[in-house]
């Protein structure tokens, strides 16, 4: 395959036919991770029709020392999720993040290309339902819901640095699986 | 809070988690701190592959076409605009024929001068030039009607990226062919589609000399010869 990385350069030089090759890699990655932090289609869309746009007028500022361009990609998506989220209102927010990783979608949205990423994903939701809840509650509020660790031990009512423990704790468990995940190309 | 590059342990280190979850209340400070503590980086380097991960989790789900012409319609307007502004940047300045009103000069300038900025911007950022991306778009036979498919190379790369193809009968598989001198040679490049037609497969052979690159269906594991007519044709220049 080109390599993204060498797409974006032309992104860059505002190729428009490189722009769309990226978009065809991960449009579904970015707006299913929109989605998840949402909740709802249309918002989910606006998001990421934003988030791609910005790729394509910043391409130039994708280093490729700071990760994969779809790591990078998802990283605006999930920046613009968080300020939408923001707007709203925290009881929206908290629903959003509690409804759980495996059940937001609807099997038919499934396809087979997906398929292909489907072994490395469930490894990744199986490790995460297999936290304790207190632990993947609070990575999913951070991560999913984009509240900050003063606002989840708030919500909780759990002292602040148990709040950044539990957080840790997690984070490790999930990193003993990464040689797993690594072998499965996640 | 105090340096410690070198030592093995800090009293921030726990900020490390909410800092790569992005759910640190003042992540500014840390960054800070991070410059002159080993042990809080080399915490954060260990954390934040699980948090780039995290997306994977997430239940599958397909963006719109609808989506994908909106922000590629934005796109290759914008683009073509670049274009229109690099060239013009590169003609010397006209004399002023008519005058024009000052608010849709200022525009097309602005447009110009936003264009054109970005342009040497991304010239300047990109230290490498890169190699230029071709894409060839396929014939497609009455067979697979309604598909599409096109040559992508850069460089001495290639890869068949196809949509709306009909997923290959049971016991077939598709099949990379490269025309030289009129008679079809395969490749390793056998590929299906999903249940949406999409895929796209790495062409491996040098396409170098070659006139055509073309598909076939082929019972499981390809074939030496081509079984039946070509579903896909891309016509090379010379």
């Amino acid at each position: 395959m080109l390599a993204d990385e060498e797409l974006m350069q032309l992104v860059a030089s505002g190729d428009a036919d490189a722009f769309e090759i990226v978009l065809e890699r991960h449009a579904d990655a970015a707006f299913a991770l929109a989605y998840r932090m949402c909740g709802r289609r249309s918002i989910a869309e606006d998001i990421t029709q934003e988030s791609f746009l910005a790729v394509w007028r910043s391409g130039a500022r994708y280093d490729r020392a700071r990760g994969s361009v779809r790591t990078w990609a998802l990283s605006i998506v999930r920046n613009r999720a968080i300020d939408t989220l923001r707007r709203g209102g925290p009881r929206e927010r908290r629903q959003t993040s509690d409804d759980g990783i495996a059940d937001t979608l609807e099997a038919p949205e499934r396809t087979d290309a997906q398929a292909m990423d489907n072994a490395a994903s469930d490894e990744i939701r199986v490790a995460l339902s297999e936290l304790p809840t207190e632990q993947r509650q609070v990575i999913e509020l951070a991560y999913f819901g984009g509240f900050t660790h003063t606002e989840i031990a708030s919500m909780l009512d759990a002292p602040v640095g148990t709040v950044k423990g539990r957080m840790r704790l997690g984070l490790e468990k999930l990193r003993g699986h990464l040689r797993g995940w690594e072998a499965v190309g996640v | 809070m105090s340096s410690l590059e070198g030592h093995t342990d800090c009293g921030s280190r726990v900020d490390a988690a909410p800092y790569v979850l992005g759910a640190l209340d003042q992540p500014d400070a840390f960054r800070e701190h991070l410059a002159t503590c080993g042990a809080c980086r080399t915490e954060v380097a260990r954390l934040q592959p699980v948090v780039d991960a995290l997306p994977a989790a997430v239940a599958p789900a397909s963006a719109s076409k609808d989506l994908r012409a909106r922000v590629l319609a934005t796109v290759r307007s914008e683009a073509e605009l670049r274009q229109a502004a690099g060239r013009q940047a590169d003609r010397p300045p006209a004399p002023a024929r008519r005058r024009r009103s000052r608010r849709a000069s200022l525009v097309a300038t602005g447009v110009a001068i936003a264009a054109g900025a970005g342009i040497a911007l991304a010239a300047a950022l990109n230290l490498g030039s890169p190699q230029r991306l071709h894409v060839t778009s396929a014939q497609i036979s009455a067979a697979v009607q309604g598909a599409h498919a096109s040559l992508r190379q850069i460089g001495g790369r290639s890869e068949l990226a196809v949509s709306g193809m009909p997923e290959p009968r049971a016991g077939r598989i598709y099949e990379v062919w490269v025309n030289r001198n009129g008679s079809p040679q395969p490749t390793d490049a056998l590929f299906s589609v999903t249940s949406r037609g999409d895929g796209a497969v790495d062409v491996p052979e040098s396409l170098h000399g070659v006139k055509e690159v073309m598909v076939t269906s082929e019972p499981l594991g390809g074939s030496p010869r081509p079984t039946g007519p070509p579903l896909i044709r891309v016509t090379l220049r010379a």
